[in-house]
Parts: C-alpha cells; structure tokens; sequence
C-alpha cells in the first residue's frame, strides 16, 4: 500500500450540503399522500391492570381511520400462523393486560393527519386498576416488593451490552433480593489483606442521575406492507439490520421480507434502533395502508430508553507514595421495567482502569416500575466513571500526591490484568495522562481565589462486530463504496478517505453510500465506537481488493505482471516508472458497456474484528465558583483522548466536542426527575440540555497510539470524550474550595456555602 | 373537540414566492411549511418553542415556526433554509462555512442555527464570540458542543465582509 497521504487530513462531511440546504431527508420529512399518521395512547400509571380500552371513541371522530389495543394487533390479524399456540413476540409493541411504567403504549389511533390522530388519541377510553408500584430500586428490592417482570417474562432478555461494548462475564447465579435480574462480582487477591496494606482508605457512595439522549430528532418509523407479504420500513435507527431482524422476529416475517430504509439520523446516541419499526409495520399490514409514526417530545421522552441512573460506593487504599493496594466497588444499576443495563461494563471499567493487587467489584441490576433503560453513548462508563475518578481525586488530596501523578502511577498498560482476568491490549492512557499534564492549563496551573481546575480520565473497551463492504469501479474509473452502516457521525467521509488510499485514487473520486436491507452488505449497529474499526476495516478490505482486479486487467493491457504495476492518484504504472501507464478510467471503460471485454471491477470486503481497540479519554477543567449565589462557571476545558489514528482528524475532533458537552450535560444540567414513577422533566423545557452560553470553547488534544485492528490504526472515538466530564467538573469544584459532591447532576443549592 | 375546527384562508410570501393556502385555524407555521408546502428543511425537536430547530425568518426576524399559526403569516415574507441560498449558488457563505468549519453533524438544529445566524449577521455583521455564542443559545444543538457553530458563524462573518 502506497504512503498514506489522504489519511489524517480534515475534510469537509460529504452530506453536509444536504444537511445545510435542507434536503436531508429524515423519517417525517418523507412525504406522500397516502400516510396514515399514528399516534400512541399512553399508560398515565407505573403499574396497573389494563380492565378495557374503548376505541369507539376515536373511531368516531373525523379523520380516524382505525385504532388498535394489543388484542386487536395479533400476529394472527396479521395473516400469520401463531408460532406453537403463543404470539408472544407481539407483545413489546402495545401493553397486552397490565402497564408496567407510566409512558407505556396501550393503544394507537390511525387517521388522515397527525392532528386528527391526536385527537383520536385523546378520545381512547382506558380503564385501568391501579397496582402498587416499586418506582424505587432500593423499595423494589426490599423483601416485600411487587414484583416488575415474572420469571417467565424475563427468559429469553437480549444482552444490551453485547451490542455495545463486549459481554465481560462475571456473572453470579443464584439467590438475590426482588427484582435483582442479574449481579455480577470480578475478584482478585484478598480484598481485606489489600485495605490493611493502605495508608490511606477513602470511602464514598456516588449517585449518578438518568439521564435522555435528547437526540433533536424524536423517534420515528413508517412502513407499508406490500401484497406478497413484504414490509418495507423507513427508520431513524442506528442499525437497519437490527431493526430488520427485530421487526421480521415480531411480525413472525422471514427476514428477507422486511426491507429497512436508513433514514437520515438526526443524533441517536445508543437510543435508535427498533424501538418503533415493528409497530409501524404491524400496523401498515392490518390497515394496508401506508403509516407514518413520529413521537412527539413528550412521548419519546416518556416511550424512549434512555440511560440508567446508578449508584456506586468505592473504597480505594493506598500506601503512602501512592500505590493502590486495594479497590473495592459496590454498584446498582437502574433497569426500568426490563433487564438490559450496561452494569457489567460499569464494573469492567471501574475495576480496570487502574492495577491493584487486590479487588471486589460486585454490582446488581434491578428492575423498576419506570421507563426500561437502554444505551445512551458509553453505557455504563459515565456511572462508572464519576465514582471512580473523584474517589482517586479524594485520595490524592488525602496522600498529597498530585492527582495526575498519582493515576499515572497505577495506570492499566498493555499485558495488566482486566477484572476478567484478560490482559489489556495496547492502550493509550498513559499517553492521555502524559498529554494533559504537558497542557499549559495543568502545567501553571493559573487560578483565581474562587477558582478551581480538576482532571478525571475515562475509557472505553470498543465494540465488535463483523462487516462488510463493497467496492465496485464504475466505467469511468470513479468507485462507489457500498456499505450497510448508517452515517451519522462523519464515517461515510472518512470511508471515502479510506477506500481512496487503499485504492490510490482522489477521495474526490469516490462516493460512499449506505444501501437498505436488501441491497447493502451486513454491517453492525452504529454505536459502540465500532463503524470506524469494523466497517472501515471491510472497505479498506473491498478496496484493496478491487484495486488488486484493476491491476490484473491492467497487467493483461500492458504485457506487464500485476505485481511491477502499482496505482497512484488514479494512474496504474510500472513501479518506478512516474510517465506512462494508463489511468483507471480507461481500464475501468474497458468493463462495461456493449462489447466491452474485461469483467467488472466489484472488489468485496469482509471482516469479523473480534477484539477491541480501547480508548481512553482525560479531561481538565478549571472552573470558577461563586459560593454565595451558588453560580458556576467553566471557564477552560481541555480534552485529551487517544483516538489511535485520526483519519478525519475534524470529524474526530467534532465527536470529541460533542461527547465533551454530553459529559458536561450529566456534570451541570441533566436529570430524568422522577416522582412516584411519573417523570417530571418530560418536556426540553423542563430537561435541562446545555446551551452554546454553558459551555466554554472545548479544546481537543489528540494523542495517537495505533491500533492493530482499526484501519491505519484508527480506534473508535465517540464514547470516550462523554465519560470523564461529570467528574472532571466536580473535582475542580472541590479544587475551588467547593465541597466534595456526590452526586450528579450538581445543583446550585449544593454549591452555597463560605 | 367533537367539531371539525375551523379553516382560514391564508396568503403570505415563502421564499419568494407568493402562497395562498386553506389551513386549519389551528395549524402551525411549521406543520404548514412541512406539510402544505413540502418545506421539510424546517425540522420540529420540540414543538413547545424550546429546542430552535424550526426557526424561520417571518418578516426577517427569527421566529419559532412551531408556536406561530399558520393563519397569522398572512401578508408576511417567510424565509427558510430552503430560501436562505444565493441564487445559482449551492451554498451561500454561511452555509459554505459551516461546511468548511464542521459547525454541523446530524443535521437536526442545524436549519435552526442558519436561520439564527443570518439574523444575526444582517444585524450585526462582525460579531464577538460572545455575541455569536449568545446569538445561538436558542437553540439546541446535541451533536457539537457548538464551538464549530461558532466557529462556522465568526468565518462566515470573515468572509462576507472580504
């Protein structure tokens, strides 16, 4: 492979002018006459027996055109064979005879337009009779409690964490409080031998709040059933192939009859993906017509699966020159109304980052009456994080060792035991550390009275996945790179880059573009930091293979063998030889067209990266604190992160941007506020997002240790720069002579004081 | 709610060009730029106001599409994104810059943000940074962090003044 040169420079996003004009298209955005407009009828309460729902109703009302409980919405309405008596599968679409959190669909009302589909909604008569509620995961865990899922409901739960990160095991089998739908403990050496070593024990619980994607675009799916028994479903989603399998396992469908259109996405963060396709299909086949499903805010905020609130107590100790002898970690994980948080990663994390001889990382998951939980950017790690970098920041302060120092003396490196006992491949967090103690920020380390600069550091393991790609060259010489991923953070330009290097051509010269279900080649769920590393790794694959068929056939063109024949800026010539050859284009009108002689050029790729490239991430903030009125400023903001390779260096710089503010958003802002299971916050009036006058300028600072297993030794990059924000800013609140905070999001009232 | 609410007719200026429609009283400026007329570039994030990404030009101040109803831009110029072009030229300065400084990612607030800044530049063509950070704090943006807005909004400024 010739020298990179188009890797590494910045360059503009492909679909930006789309985007800027206004042309992008997004679900809601596609239009045609014949939609029908759903919308969902609610459960007000947490917990409850649904006793009727009356549609008569709404199907009075001008415009309705149909509504549907989960009785009338079976796979046998929909033409299907009952799978062994039992159509089960339907029931996440709609609550079947009990609601088990406020905000959960009963029912849904078709008509002409949305507002008549609203006002249908609102006509729906549902009688319910309420059941006691655990909202609270402490209550839901006591002795007595209702139970949330019965053991039969909760067989068969997919594996969040699979799809995001990597499974890491430490399950724990057997007896557990109510409501506990799994527990995992990683140990190592003798945990209590460890905190006699110490000189110094520091011990605190942490509280860390849920938290919404907020992505600016609400959910959204449409869908229309054809006559031979097909769907075709236009979807907001990170992952078509996750929503084409979910929809065709609901709709009891083979999937090679359900088409995913990847729609334009605007933002997801881990929150898109299947969590309306299957209704919005279900649908369009019993009305046959054609249906548009959009959530309002107020409903994705209420229907949607946002992040889990957690909580952590850590107990570190440490000799006196600052060398852990022992972490200890207790966590509990707050699933909503169905298994799936991210506490296993919490605990690979939290136990990982830094070697102690001695270890206990135990964590519970527990299920309660509220909205079920899923993946919001890093799952788990933001939890995990806050915890432990302001327990390593305490302890600093009670050893004297500055605070950089004292992590880099017990940071993970390459070959270190993880809580699994696996050894860490090459990672970058000793260089993330070395960076930020090198930044004139921590150097002078310059601040005010009432002025105060913290430092916390995150990671990220990298998800996994297989992939594929294709590379075909058209007849004038220029590619088209096929691929199955979604686009939402800048990967399909960075695909272009990649393709253009490992072929030898200008990246002008290559359009990327992301095929439906029934056209792409597979690729993975966009999240996880893993597009880069696992689709990029297929279209580097499928361009060097097409560059190999290029060769071939110029090799018979110009009487030379294809390995003395190299391309370079869309010009195959003999090695060594810079005049002459002849250009892709002429080789390439060679394979099509009438009489044309030479097979096409369609290179493929396929890979199946099952290890992941790790990220780390350390962040300083220097804030400044007005404890009187309880007003905060943050007034600088480094983000270092090792990135393995930036391919697109503006791209990755934007995702560390953006990650940095989402940390920010946890640290000061955001709170899924519940009460009594009804979520006070549903509205972005209420929900607190950061706004530009938050935020200072964020500077990035990116360090380079490649990975073997991403292309040109990129890693993933957009969950780490989200993780180390929330500790970062309360470690600098405590650096200003502010308390020590426990919990986030930070309340003024929390920062009043001398 | 058991009667069929009442319709207006309606005519105002979208991007120049003259429209006369028969809306429902109750419709929103967004829904019928959206729905009536296929002006799809202006996006609903929230519908309460909050969020910006429907922001349009309503006699060339900003206003929140999703709060205004339809009826009341009568005799009104409405511009949005889909107007805010130069002519023949793809992409105006503005947009050009946010294409060369990265000021966008998914797209969403992004409409919401140029209608905000053009407001802002025939206003006050050179701008501070603290002008343009409290110029764009109306709307939501979840993907950047807005320093590349920022930045997007000062170069545009830099280049519309070349």
């Amino acid at each position: 492979m010739s020298e990179a040169s188009y890797i590494g420079t910045s360059v503009p996003r492909r679909e930006g002018a789309h985007k800027l004009s206004g042309q992008a298209q997004y679900v809601s955005d596609l239009r045609r006459h014949d939609w029908l407009h759903a919308r969902l009828v609610l459960s007000p309460y947490a917990h409850a027996k649904i006793e009727r729902v009356d549609l008569t109703p709404a199907l009075r009302l001008p415009g309705v055109v149909a509504a549907f409980s989960a009785q009338d919405l079976t796979l046998a309405r929909l033409g299907r064979q009952l799978n062994g008596g039992s159509d089960r599968v339907l029931d996440v679409l709609l609550a079947h005879s009990e609601v088990s959190f406020a905000g959960e669909p009963v029912a849904v009302v078709l008509a002409e337009t949305a507002a008549a589909a609203e006002d249908g909604a609102e006509a729906v008569e549902v009688s319910y009779r309420r059941l006691a509620a655990a909202t609270d995961p402490r209550q839901a865990m006591a002795k007595d409690a209702v139970r949330v899922r019965s053991e039969e409901e909760l067989h068969g739960a997919e594996d969040e964490e699979a799809a995001h990160g990597a499974a890491v095991g430490g399950e724990v089998e057997g007896q557990s409080a109510p409501n506990v739908t799994r527990q995992i403990a990683f140990d190592r050496g003798d945990i209590d031998a460890g905190f006699r070593l110490a000189d110094q024990v520091v011990e605190q619980s942490y509280r860390i709040a849920g938290v919404h994607q907020a992505y600016l675009e609400p959910q959204a799916a449409a869908a229309e059933a054809h006559p031979d028994g097909s769907v075709t479903i236009w979807a907001s989603t990170q992952g078509a192939f996750y929503s084409r399998s979910y929809a065709a396992e609901c709709l009891g469908l083979s999937e090679e009859k359900v088409k995913v259109v990847p729609m334009t996405v605007g933002g997801a963060f881990g929150g898109k993906g299947g969590l309306l396709e299957p209704l919005a299909a279900a649908l369009a086949t019993v009305v046959r017509r054609p249906v548009m499903l959009v959530l309002d805010r107020l409903q994705d905020f209420l229907v949607s699966n946002p992040g889990p609130a957690a909580e952590i107590t850590v107990r570190l100790g440490a000799t006196k020159d600052g060398q852990l002898t022992a972490i200890f970690a207790d966590m509990m994980f707050d699933s909503g109304a169905a298994p799936g948080s991210p506490v296993g990663i919490a605990g690979m994390l939290l136990g990982g980052t830094y070697q102690a001889p001695n270890l206990a990382v135990r964590g519970v998951e527990v299920v309660t009456h509220k909205v079920p939980v899923g993946a919001y950017r890093a799952p788990g790690a933001p939890q995990a994080y806050f915890a432990l970098e302001s327990a390593m920041d305490e302890l600093s302060r009670k050893l004297g060792v500055d605070p950089l120092t004292l992590r880099l003396k017990n940071a993970s490196v390459e070959g270190d035991p993880q809580v699994n006992g696996r050894p860490w491949p090459r990672i970058g967090l000793v260089e993330c550390l070395e960076q930020a103690a090198r930044d004139p920020l921590w150097v002078k380390r310059q601040k005010g009275d009432d002025e105060g600069i913290g430092v916390a550091a995150g990671g990220w393991p990298g998800g996994t996945e297989p992939a594929a790609a294709v590379c075909r060259v058209n007849g004038d010489g220029t590619l088209t790179v096929q691929v199955g991923s979604v686009d939402i953070t800048g990967t399909h330009t960075t695909f272009a880059l990649i393709a253009a290097q490992a072929f030898g051509i200008d990246p002008s010269r290559v359009r990327v573009i992301t095929g439906d279900t029934d056209a792409a080649p597979y690729a993975g769920f966009a999240g996880g930091s893993k597009i880069t590393t696992t689709v990029g790794s297929a279209v580097l694959a499928a361009a060097a293979e097409a560059r190999r068929q290029i060769l071939e056939l110029a090799a018979s063109e110009m009487e030379a063998p294809a390995d003395d024949l190299e391309v370079s800026d869309g010009q195959v010539r003999v090695k060594g030889v810079p005049e002459g050859g002849r250009s892709v284009a002429e080789l390439a009108a060679l394979t099509t067209g009438f009489g044309a002689s030479k097979a096409p050029v369609t290179g493929q790729g396929r890979t199946a990266i099952t290890k992941s490239a790790p990220g780390f991430a350390v962040h300083i903030a220097k804030v400044r604190l007005d404890r009187r009125h309880g007003w905060l400023k943050i007034v600088d903001y480094l983000a270092v992160q090792d990135v393995g390779k930036a391919l697109n260096p503006a791209a990755v710089a934007g995702q560390m941007r953006g990650g940095t503010a989402q940390g920010i958003g946890r640290a000061l802002f955001e709170q899924m506020v519940y009460q009594g299971g009804q979520l006070q916050d549903a509205s972005l009036a209420d929900y607190d997002l950061p706004l530009a006058s938050d935020l200072p300028p964020i500077r990035v600072a990116m360090v380079e240790v490649p990975s073997p297993i991403g292309p040109f030794g990129a890693k993933g990059v957009g969950e780490p720069p989200a993780i180390p924000g929330a500790a970062t800013v309360a470690n600098a609140i405590r650096d200003a002579g502010g308390p020590r905070l426990t919990s986030v999001p930070i309340r003024p009232q929390q920062l009043i004081g001398d | 709610m058991s009667e069929m609410p009442g319709r207006v007719a309606v005519r105002f200026v979208v991007n120049g060009r003259p429209v006369e429609r028969e809306v429902e009283g109750r419709q929103s400026l967004a829904d019928c730029l959206r729905d009536g007329l296929s002006l799809t570039g202006t996006h609903l994030g929230c519908e309460q106001g909050v969020c910006g990404a429907c922001n349009v030009l309503v006699d060339g101040q900003v206003v929140r599409s999703c709060l205004m109803l339809a009826a009341q831009a009568e005799g009104c110029q409405v511009t949005t994104v889909e107007g805010i072009g130069e002519g023949d030229r793809r992409l105006n300065p503005l947009q050009q810059a946010f294409l060369d400084n990265h000021g966008l990612q998914c797209g969403f607030c992004t409409p919401g943000m140029l209608i905000a800044a053009t407001a802002l530049l025939k206003e006050n063509p050179h701008p501070s940074r603290e002008e343009v950070t409290a110029a764009i704090s109306g709307v939501v943006c979840r993907c950047t962090g807005y320093t590349d807005i920022v930045d997007s909004i000062l170069a545009a400024a830099d280049a519309m003044a070349r």
